[in-house]
């Protein structure tokens, strides 16, 4: 048998698919032509609570053009909530136009549908609502009386315990009690949300925008209350997503409600504008940190509670004391979430939501406490570190958080850099600091499938791997060529990968950094049977190559499906990766203007399937840390209830001239209880505790601890100097 | 005009599928031979890759619906596009994005904002990087309009194309034609010296770009999958000539061990 060298997974393949990508020619959910094409504006609610009393549609109905204007008042029925307060869900129904009600400032309230898109603008803006307000509740602060436990935060328990906080924190050499803010954030995929949805018949087809295609299918099923057979979804390339495609969203159900009641195929594109209210965002979480550490750096106190909001139809809260609950050991430990609700849009998953700014209070606290102790945060860690799980008492499958954090002090060389006096490195204007963090997120592992078709044409043998996972710019397509072609052996020239249609073998979508692990293990369960059923139809138990075994079975084409899952023995672990984040950051004396200078980070998560999508991951995770604590807040207008930060001029996401160096470590690891390839997620792991290394290395430059993201340079120059 | 099959490679058939891909890519003649012969019929379809193999992209090749039966305000304009003519009536309201887009099934420009803030939609109008949905496609009369499309000569991928792929430019792709035509148009602002916002002296020439001056000239094209230093890379490799390395390595056996935990 010839061996493969380049093609197998751990090689850094350049993406399969990228050659269509830097074309052009790859061909996203909203390209696809179709004769006889309408296309559909929406209309967005102006108020923040109350009742439509009149929409006066006179003036649009006028326009040429325009094929049909749609309210509550001819909406076609849907499965509604019917007053119920429901968790949101990926694949939950997506009711719109059912009620006159008004939840939220920038609700869909309408739609209109016209010949072209111009026409079907211009017309939307000549509607004319009226409507009966009622009093709304929108500001954080006034609210906060209002908080209740919800029944789950993100399907976790909201509160946990053991030990006794108080105790713990009375006994401490050293304590603090903070309190940090981390703001509402949007996802701004750069591909807008949309679909277009076609009917023949019964049957839709809907090529919408989505992280999962299954799930999409059920929500379009029930909303519409038809069955799911009726029903395909087809999103072969997903410009990113980052949580706010998870759950087909309600500009889907007025695309495929539209397209019906016109009899046409129809396009509905989100605008960047209603990006902002149509799909969801990460709450404001007010986050009050209390840890108390015996006079050696033994934490003997941990206190973490959270309080955040929902909306008035949907419950959902981030689980931000996740990390809190298992990262280090303590004999006490309290963790809470608290909500209450307001008149703002639902939150919704959004890049590593909980651990995204739950690390971010944890990671600055255990700063902070360092701070207080005289220690080295790097050594606290590492003298605070578990192999076993406190909040459960289960072993970690793996655990290499200390080594990651000394591989990274050595590329970083933290012990030289590092000062524990603020202030101490000074380059002309600038004052230059040094942070870090440690980082944990939760490697899933679900079950999905796969199907594989080989053909054999002489000598050559080609595969084609189909499965409905989808490709958000996380390197599915590669990752699974990779995976086919080391199982099968074969090139990975002879490899191809079809994704994202309903129609393919049901993956679990991509979401919650379970896809890679999921995905690939699919694929090589359909490979294994493929070479099984060979085996036997070639009566053989021989290690051949699949062209002998196809030649001595005397086949040209062999089709196998395969199911991986996860066995019981993985809910006998806590299964997560690790990482650690070192960084160097220069403030402007005069102006508080933070840039990035240098990143390190190194992650210990599982076998890594491709070390160039991988390093991706990573440095996309860093970009949106550095979003997170320096640039990016959505802003709550205090009247009407709207966002008043609504474009990219005044929502600020990191653009190329904000990042610095980074330079990622890769720590080996074989975790078979993880999965059967040993692989575990690192898209959100990216994220995680980024924030908290660069406003640690802000403090380290300037003596400034700013608890509020972001850090703005009004914030950096109006915040006390406290060391 | 379409050449006949019989062009291709003379060793072996092509699929109906290559055909199309082929077709599609705009490879005929002489080029598509010399792209056979590069290429295996595996690689072909690896390119294709999930292209036409799936009945899904049935709808992606149509024709395009040209000429919608109602306009307002219906303005005549020639679009010269990649070296090609479209006559249109448009809207006059239509963007030079909305039309590629929706109507010529150009859909290599993204619409990413459409307020001219995030440069998915970057496009060459007469050889200088332009917002096309800030641009109103009847405006275009007379101009060379490239596309990302337009950029790739014969089986080629221009320089920048393959510097992107190679550096992993990109994790979505969706800001990537934006990012590639700015990235074009980059390089020939400094062979003409041009001067940027992080210039120390602007009354130099600026003809050797730092890494600072390339991210500040891409700084109008966002890419929210944060793939920014692979971008950076992939230019100055174009730009400066030289290869630029991976910033990822594997911890070794010997620091993995140096490392542990004490028991």
């Amino acid at each position: 048998m010839k061996t493969k060298t380049t093609s197998g997974i751990g090689n850094p393949l350049s993406r399969l698919e990228g050659k269509l990508k830097v074309m052009g020619k790859a061909k996203y959910s909203s390209e696809f032509a179709f004769e006889n094409l309408a296309f559909a504006q929406g209309i967005q609610s102006t108020i923040a609570s109350g009742t439509i009393t009149a929409i006066d549609t006179s003036e649009a109905e006028k326009q040429e053009g325009v094929l049909k204007i749609i309210t509550y008042q001819n909406a076609l029925e849907l499965k509604g909530y019917n007053g119920r307060v429901e968790s949101p869900s990926t694949k939950g129904i997506s009711p719109s136009l059912q009620t006159p009600e008004v939840h939220f400032y920038g609700e869909y309230i309408g739609v209109v549908v016209a010949e072209t898109f111009e026409q079907a603008r211009y017309a939307a803006n000549l509607i004319k609502v009226t409507y009966a307000e009622n009093k709304h509740k929108i500001n954080f602060e006034e609210n906060l009386d209002s908080v209740y436990k919800p029944d789950k935060a993100n399907g976790q328990p909201a509160d946990t315990s053991w030990g006794d906080l108080e105790a713990g924190l009375q006994e401490a050499a050293a304590k603090i009690d903070v309190t940090y803010n981390t703001p509402i954030e949007h996802h701004h995929p750069m591909e807008l949300h949309n679909i277009i949805a076609v009917w023949e018949g019964d049957k839709v087809t809907a090529y919408a925008s989505t992280q999962m295609v299954e799930n999409a299918v059920i929500t379009i099923a029930e909303t519409f209350q038809m069955p799911k057979e009726n029903v395909r979804v087809i999103t072969p390339y997903v410009g990113g997503g980052f949580g706010s495609k998870l759950q087909l969203r309600e500009h889907a159900t007025l695309g495929i409600m539209a397209a019906k009641m016109v009899d046409r195929p129809v396009q509905f594109t989100v605008t960047r504008h209603e990006m902002f209210t149509a799909i969801g965002f990460r709450q404001h979480n007010q986050q009050r940190m209390r840890l108390g550490a015996d006079k050696d750096g033994n934490l003997i106190a941990v206190g973490h509670d959270t309080t955040s909001h929902t909306s008035f139809t949907e419950e959902f809260q981030e689980t931000c004391g996740l990390m809190t609950r298992m990262l280090y050991k303590t004999p006490n430990s309290l963790v809470t979430h608290r909500l209450m609700k307001l008149n703002l849009p639902s939150p919704r998953w959004m890049r590593a939501p909980g651990e995204a700014p739950g690390s971010f209070a944890l990671e600055s606290a255990m700063d902070e406490l360092a701070h207080e102790l005289r220690m080295d945060p790097a050594e606290l860690r590492i003298q605070n570190d578990t192999q076993k799980d406190p909040s459960n008492d289960k072993p970690f499958s793996s655990r290499q958080l200390v080594e990651c954090i000394r591989i990274g002090a050595k590329k970083f060389d933290w012990k030289n850099k590092w000062n524990p006096k603020p202030g101490h490195t000074q380059k002309e204007n600038w004052m230059v600091g040094y942070g870090m963090s440690a980082s944990s997120r939760a490697a899933p592992y679900l079950k999905s499938s796969a199907e594989v078709t080989l053909k054999r044409d002489g000598e050559t043998v080609t595969a084609v791997l189909k499965t409905d996972a989808t490709d958000i710019g996380t390197g599915t397509y590669t990752i699974l060529g990779q995976t086919v072609a080391e199982t099968l052996n074969l090139d990975i020239e002879d490899v191809q990968v079809e994704l994202g249609d309903s129609k393919f073998p049901v993956s679990p979508g991509s979401g919650g950094s379970w896809g890679a692990a999921s995905f690939a293990n699919g694929a090589r369960e359909a490979c294994i049977n493929a070479i099984n059923n060979l085996k036997t139809l070639a009566s053989t138990d021989e290690n051949l190559s699949i062209v002998e075994l196809m030649q001595q079975a005397d086949l040209t084409e062999h089709n196998a499906k395969g199911t991986a899952a996860p066995t019981e023995e993985f809910d006998d672990y806590s299964v997560y990766s690790f990482g650690a984040n070192f960084c160097e950051v220069w403030v402007d004396k005069d102006t508080g203007m933070v840039r990035l200078e240098h990143f390190v980070n190194v992650a210990s998560a599982g076998k890594i399937l491709n070390p160039k999508t991988a390093y991706g991951q990573i440095i996309g995770g860093i970009t949106w840390g550095l979003g997170q604590a320096l640039t990016e807040h959505t802003e709550v207008e205090p009247n009407y209830g709207n966002f008043i930060t609504r474009s990219f001029a005044d929502y600020h996401v990191p653009v190329n001239l904000d990042l610095g160096k980074i330079d990622v470590v890769f720590v080996p690891e074989e975790d078979y209880i993880a999965n059967p390839m040993g692989v575990k997620g690192i898209g959100e792991l990216g994220i995680t505790s980024i924030a908290a290394a660069i406003a640690n290395a802000v403090f380290n430059a300037t003596g400034k601890r700013v608890r509020d993201l972001p850090i703005t340079p009004q914030k950096v120059v109006t915040t006390p100097v406290t060391a | 005009m379409k050449p006949s099959n019989q062009s291709a490679s003379s060793d072996r058939k092509l699929g109906k599928d290559e055909e199309q891909l082929l077709d599609d890519l705009g490879i005929f003649g002489q080029s598509r031979r010399t792209f056979l012969n590069q290429m295996s019929a595996a690689g072909i379809s690896l390119m294709a890759v999930p292209y036409f193999t799936s009945d899904m992209f049935a709808q992606a090749s149509k024709a395009p619906d040209l000429d919608p039966e109602s306009l307002l305000n219906a303005l005549e304009v020639n679009l010269k596009i990649n070296g090609k003519t479209y006559p249109l009536q448009v809207d006059s309201r239509m963007t030079l994005l909305d039309a590629l887009r929706e109507r010529l099934n150009l859909t290599g420009s993204k619409k990413g904002c459409d307020h001219g803030q995030c440069g998915a939609c970057t496009v060459l109008i007469d050889g200088k990087r332009k917002l096309s949905c800030l641009t109103l496609s009847a405006t275009c009369k007379d101009k060379e309009v490239t596309t990302v499309e337009g950029l790739t000569q014969g089986t080629d991928l221009h320089p920048v194309q393959a510097a992107f792929l190679k550096h992993d430019g990109f994790q979505c792709g969706y800001c990537t034609p934006g990012q590639i035509c700015s990235a074009v148009s980059l390089l020939d602002e400094a062979k003409r010296g041009e001067v940027s916002y992080v210039t120390k002296n602007v009354k130099d020439e600026v003809t050797q770009l730092s890494d600072e001056e390339i991210r500040e000239r891409m700084s109008g094209n966002i890419c929210r999958c944060g793939a920014y230093n692979n971008i950076v890379q992939a230019i100055q490799e174009v730009h400066s000539g030289k290869a630029e390395m991976p910033r990822w390595e594997f911890a070794t056996e010997e620091q993995l061990e140096a490392s542990r935990p004490a028991e």
